[in-house]
């Protein structure tokens, strides 16, 4: 991505070049290595159009990187290598499989006089290697949330199997990487809870109870209210990657047409349905229609011995949706839909507006005090649970700070040296800006905060993030 | 007529500088008998490489022609003499667990792939692996690369010579990339980079460890070095805190013993500076980098055989000069302690007795002002001078326009063993390493640990790093910080009273 920043009066102009997505592939380096036969180790390569001898070049430069840095530790193997242009990570989710993406770095090209060719300067150290190395995590979960492990694949098709699922999912998905807004939350991947009093969390449970009761053939159901996770029966590292597929892909799809203008054809077919708003996100759109056909997602999610293999029913009213999974071996007829619509539809509809008139009571009581004037972001290990003030909004393609991006940068070194030491520790910071940054880590949880109080002292800062601890965080024990 | 290699200007005349080795062998010794002349020039080939092993063999047999009580040659230890604190790694099996486990391994090789050095393990059990590094590093291409896995590798080629790191110390790559650097240099104060060029330019898989051999041990000096000391990691010279009046009267009794063609004049006690004195015109043209005079401080540190009468060796000033050799005079003038080192640096190679001569003047006049035992006296900066009670250690480098120096304290309890050392000299390098960020510099880091708290604080003026006790409240912190730049502020004429001292230019 370009963007062009005039900088002086004259005319002549800087171009900053954010990160961008270079290469992406897969490959397994036990396939193919016999003489002649290298390009079956490769099993998905980004850009397709690259002549086969680079591909092959470029795999065996992993290879070679992976075999010399085992030399020295045979355990933990190459994760990154960094030149000048670029930056390569180096993931293997299963044994001998490996993801492989080069990022090139962020660069800032000058122009020359006397058309000269204008002088390009790299900036390798505005990319964090933890930010990037879980995007590339991400990738791989995000793929064995609809496809399952590699290994699976393998046994269930060969790699012919694999070779094809790889390209149908990578080729769309690497469409949706926007690497130039990666940052520390893409560390932590954790999901956005939604704050709920006592009363209302019950009768979202006893309502998950009675629809998991009626309709047996549900094994786990999630519950969100505005992109925010309310209740979930799946384990963490599934729910997380699961989140953050209906966060960023699916919800903002759907929300679209939902804010269209009445005649406005993007408008869905809700079919005269008065009895509720209700509606599937998956599955069938139109349930008034006997011929038209559907299908739900699949989903893997993992067991105590294995995975199996989930349809993946959304269904949503107003801001309210729930998610409900059924086992892929059961096939799920139009009937069960309607039954499915006609039992969840209205009830959801009601909790629904129960949820938002709490919300709103409860923000008149708690009024503007609440209002984040502090830019912080939390994240809690254990749950998952993380919050930020910096980010505004949040869609698949743009994630808006309300910072510059250098401090998030700085947030982002922080939770590097926060990870180096298991121990409690505290982190303050004061930029070339005058910018004060805080990071707090207490048993599992980590805390950041930023303030622009140019003339403070340490004392000062220390003080003023107190005052945040003790009214978002006062049963939390952060180091003094 | 040897052409001038410096390109910056020429103060000194011609026929005193050594700029280039010719591929003649008119090479004269001023001290050699003919016999052992001949004998010498008999070995010279038209190789350049070997022209300069002859040229160190003869300074040894310059040495016994003198009937100075040396060892071996200064620069060439012969093995057999090695101190036994010195534990070598030559001979480590590099297939095992140990081998790995290393904290921080270096590599030098030729562009070729031929090995040249190795910090753990022989070079030859190590030829596959250089050759796989060699691979990499042409296959990567482009400037200079890291690898970043549980160990940091960190490639560096500087004209034919390739450097690698293997670091499991969290370093950056930037500052790793620093150390191989000074590596490099330590190389080129043995051989200067023109001779280098021009041996690989002549034969590309030429193997160097001919021309460096017995120097491992100095390798292996400035890797401990650059392990355990702080002056490397803030790019300043330690200085020992005289007080001003004994560093005037020293730098006065080098000011007056000069002769034609003496450039510097440097006196060391415990690898640490006391003084310098340099030649008026150098200092229009250039300075002498603290990283020269930590390359002169390993050079001398790591090998003992200085320890007795007197040595003239070429030595080259990397940052100074790459392509050209001085000569040094180096004696201890405290034998057999040896504390304390006097170095003079000529341009002159015929110089020795001249230099010699200085040598006993300085001698003199240090022993009418007893000099010596005032120098036993000073102690290194302890932290409890500063009168703060959370204060564990600190080091403070003032940005001076005269110069680059540094001060520290003792590294005392809880940090009494290397092993803690190490650990908060790490810890130092990485808040050196944020608040120096290229992209993102910072002001200030203020970091509680488990263990200790940790300060780090640039201002235009000084950059501080200080350690507490880690149940030290910020409120102390930053009262203790006040009373130590205090107590800096009043010390400073002893810290910073190195100023430069100059001698008249002599033609």
């Amino acid at each position: 991505m370009l963007m062009i920043s005039p900088r002086m009066a004259s005319g002549m102009q800087e171009k900053q070049y954010t990160p961008s997505l270079l290469n992406f592939f897969v490959y397994n380096p036990t396939f193919g290595q016999k003489e002649g036969e290298e390009e079956k180790k490769i099993l998905f390569y980004h850009p397709s159009d690259v002549e086969k001898n680079e591909k092959i070049r470029n795999v065996g430069l992993c290879e070679a990187i992976v075999q010399f840095t085992r030399t020295f530790c045979p355990t933990k193997p190459a994760k990154s290598l960094h030149t000048q242009k670029n930056r390569q990570f180096f993931f293997e989710p299963e044994d001998n499989f490996w993801i492989v993406m080069v990022v090139r770095n962020p660069m800032i090209e000058k122009p020359n006089k006397d058309g000269k060719p204008p002088t390009v300067e790299y900036q390798e150290e505005e990319i964090i290697d933890t930010v990037y190395g879980a995007v590339v995590k991400q990738c791989y979960s995000m793929y064995k949330l609809f496809n399952g492990t590699f290994g699976r694949q393998m046994e269930a098709g060969g790699v012919e199997l694999l070779i094809q699922k790889l390209e149908k999912f990578f080729y769309r998905y690497l469409q949706t990487l926007h690497l130039q807004s990666c940052d520390l939350l893409d560390v932590f991947g954790g999901i956005s809870f939604f704050p709920l009093d006592k009363m209302t969390y019950l009768k979202i449970q006893s309502f998950v109870n009675r629809v998991e009761e009626s309709l047996s053939l549900i094994k786990y159901t999630a519950f969100l209210y505005n992109d925010q996770l309310i209740w979930s029966g799946l384990e963490q590292d599934d729910m997380r990657i699961l989140y953050k597929y209906l966060t960023t892909s699916l919800f903002p799809r759907h929300s679209e047409p939902e804010l269209a203008g009445r005649d406005s054809p993007l408008r869905p077919e809700v079919a005269g349905n008065l009895l509720h708003y209700g509606r599937f996100l998956t599955g069938p759109t139109n349930l008034k229609d006997p011929e038209a056909k559907f299908r739900f997602p699949k989903i893997f999610v993992s067991t105590e011995d294995g995975y199996e293999e989930l349809h993946l029913i959304v269904y949503k009213a107003m801001s309210a949706a729930a998610c409900f999974m059924i086992s892929a071996s059961v096939e799920l007829t139009r009937d069960f839909c309607e039954q499915l619509d006609g039992l969840v539809g209205p009830q959801l509809t009601l909790l629904a507006s129960d949820i938002c008139e709490q919300f709103t009571v409860n923000r008149r009581i708690s009024g503007p005090e609440k209002e984040p004037q502090f830019k912080f972001i939390y994240f809690n290990h254990m749950n998952l649970a993380e919050k930020s003030t910096i980010h505004m909004r949040k869609t698949a393609s743009v994630c808006l700070t309300s910072v510059h991006p250098d401090l998030m940068k700085i947030l982002g070194d922080i939770n590097c040296d926060f990870a180096r030491v298991d121990e409690d520790e505290e982190i303050i910071v004061k930029a070339m800006t005058d910018y004060w940054v805080v990071g707090k880590k207490s048993d599992q949880r980590e805390l950041y905060v930023i303030l622009n109080q140019k003339n403070a002292n340490l004392i000062e800062v220390n003080e003023e993030v107190k005052r945040l601890c003790a009214t978002q965080f006062n049963n939390i024990f952060f180091l003094d | 007529m040897e052409r001038d290699m410096r390109g910056r200007g020429n103060p000194w005349t011609p026929s005193g500088l050594i700029g280039q080795f010719s591929l003649s062998n008119n090479v004269s010794s001023p001290t050699l008998d003919k016999e052992t002349e001949d004998a010498a020039t008999d070995n010279d080939r038209s190789d350049s490489g070997e022209f300069v092993v002859t040229m160190l063999a003869k300074a040894k047999l310059e040495e016994q022609g003198i009937g100075v009580k040396g060892r071996s040659s200064p620069l060439l230890e012969v093995g057999t003499q090695e101190t036994p604190a010195f534990i070598s790694h030559r001979d480590e099996d590099v297939t095992a667990e140990s081998w790995r486990q290393h904290r921080k391994h270096v590599f030098v090789l030729s562009e070729a792939g031929k090995p040249i050095y190795s910090r753990y393990g022989s070079e030859e059990a190590l030829s596959s692996t250089m050759g796989v590094m060699m691979a990499l590093v042409s296959f990567v291409q482009s400037g200079d690369n890291i690898i970043r896995s549980e160990h940091i590798v960190v490639f560096l080629q500087k004209g034919p010579l390739v450097l690698v790191c293997v670091s499991s110390s969290r370093q950056t790559e930037q500052q790793l990339r620093g150390e191989l650097l000074y590596v490099y240099y330590q190389i080129i104060s043995m051989l200067t980079q023109a001779s280098i060029s021009r041996i690989f330019e002549h034969k590309k898989n030429y193997d160097l460890r001919r021309l460096l051999a017995g120097s491992e041990k100095i390798l292996d000096g400035l890797l401990n070095l650059l392990d355990s000391d702080p002056s490397f990691l803030l790019a300043a010279v330690h200085c020992l805190p005289l007080a001003c009046s004994l560093r005037d009267s020293l730098s006065q009794i080098l000011q007056k013993a000069i002769t034609p063609n003496l450039v510097f004049s440097i006196l060391i006690a415990r690898n640490q500076l006391l003084t310098i004195v340099q030649e008026k015109t150098v200092i229009e043209d250039a300075r002498l980098e603290p990283a020269d005079v930590h390359l002169l401080l390993n050079l001398i540190g790591a090998s003992s055989a200085f320890q007795a009468g007197e040595i003239w060796t070429p030595i080259c000033l990397p940052l100074f000069n790459p392509d050209c050799y001085f000569y040094a005079y180096i004696s201890y003038l405290d034998p057999p302690e040896c504390t304390v080192c006097l170095l003079l640096l000529s341009t002159d190679k015929e110089a020795f007795y001249a230099v010699a001569e200085c040598k006993r003047k300085i001698e003199e006049a240090m022993m009418a002002q007893n000099s010596l035992s005032l120098i036993a006296k000073v102690q290194s900066y302890s932290v409890s001078q500063v009168g703060v009670s959370d204060l564990r250690h600190f080091m403070y480098k003032p940005f001076d326009v005269t110069g680059c120096f540094i001060t520290y304290s003792k590294m005392e309890a809880p940090y009494s063993s290397e092993e803690e050392k190490m650990r908060l000299l790490d810890l130092y390098r990485y808040m050196h390493n944020r608040i120096h960020s290229t992209s993102r510099p910072l002001k200030l880091i203020y970091h509680v640990a488990e263990r200790e708290t940790l300060l780090a604080w640039v201002t235009s003026k000084f950059e501080l790093y200080t350690c507490f006790s880690p149940l030290v409240t910020k409120a102390c912190a930053i009262t203790a910080i006040t009373k130590l730049l205090r107590w800096i502020k009043k010390e400073e004429d002893r810290m910073n009273s190195l100023k430069l001292v100059l001698f008249p230019y002599l033609s």
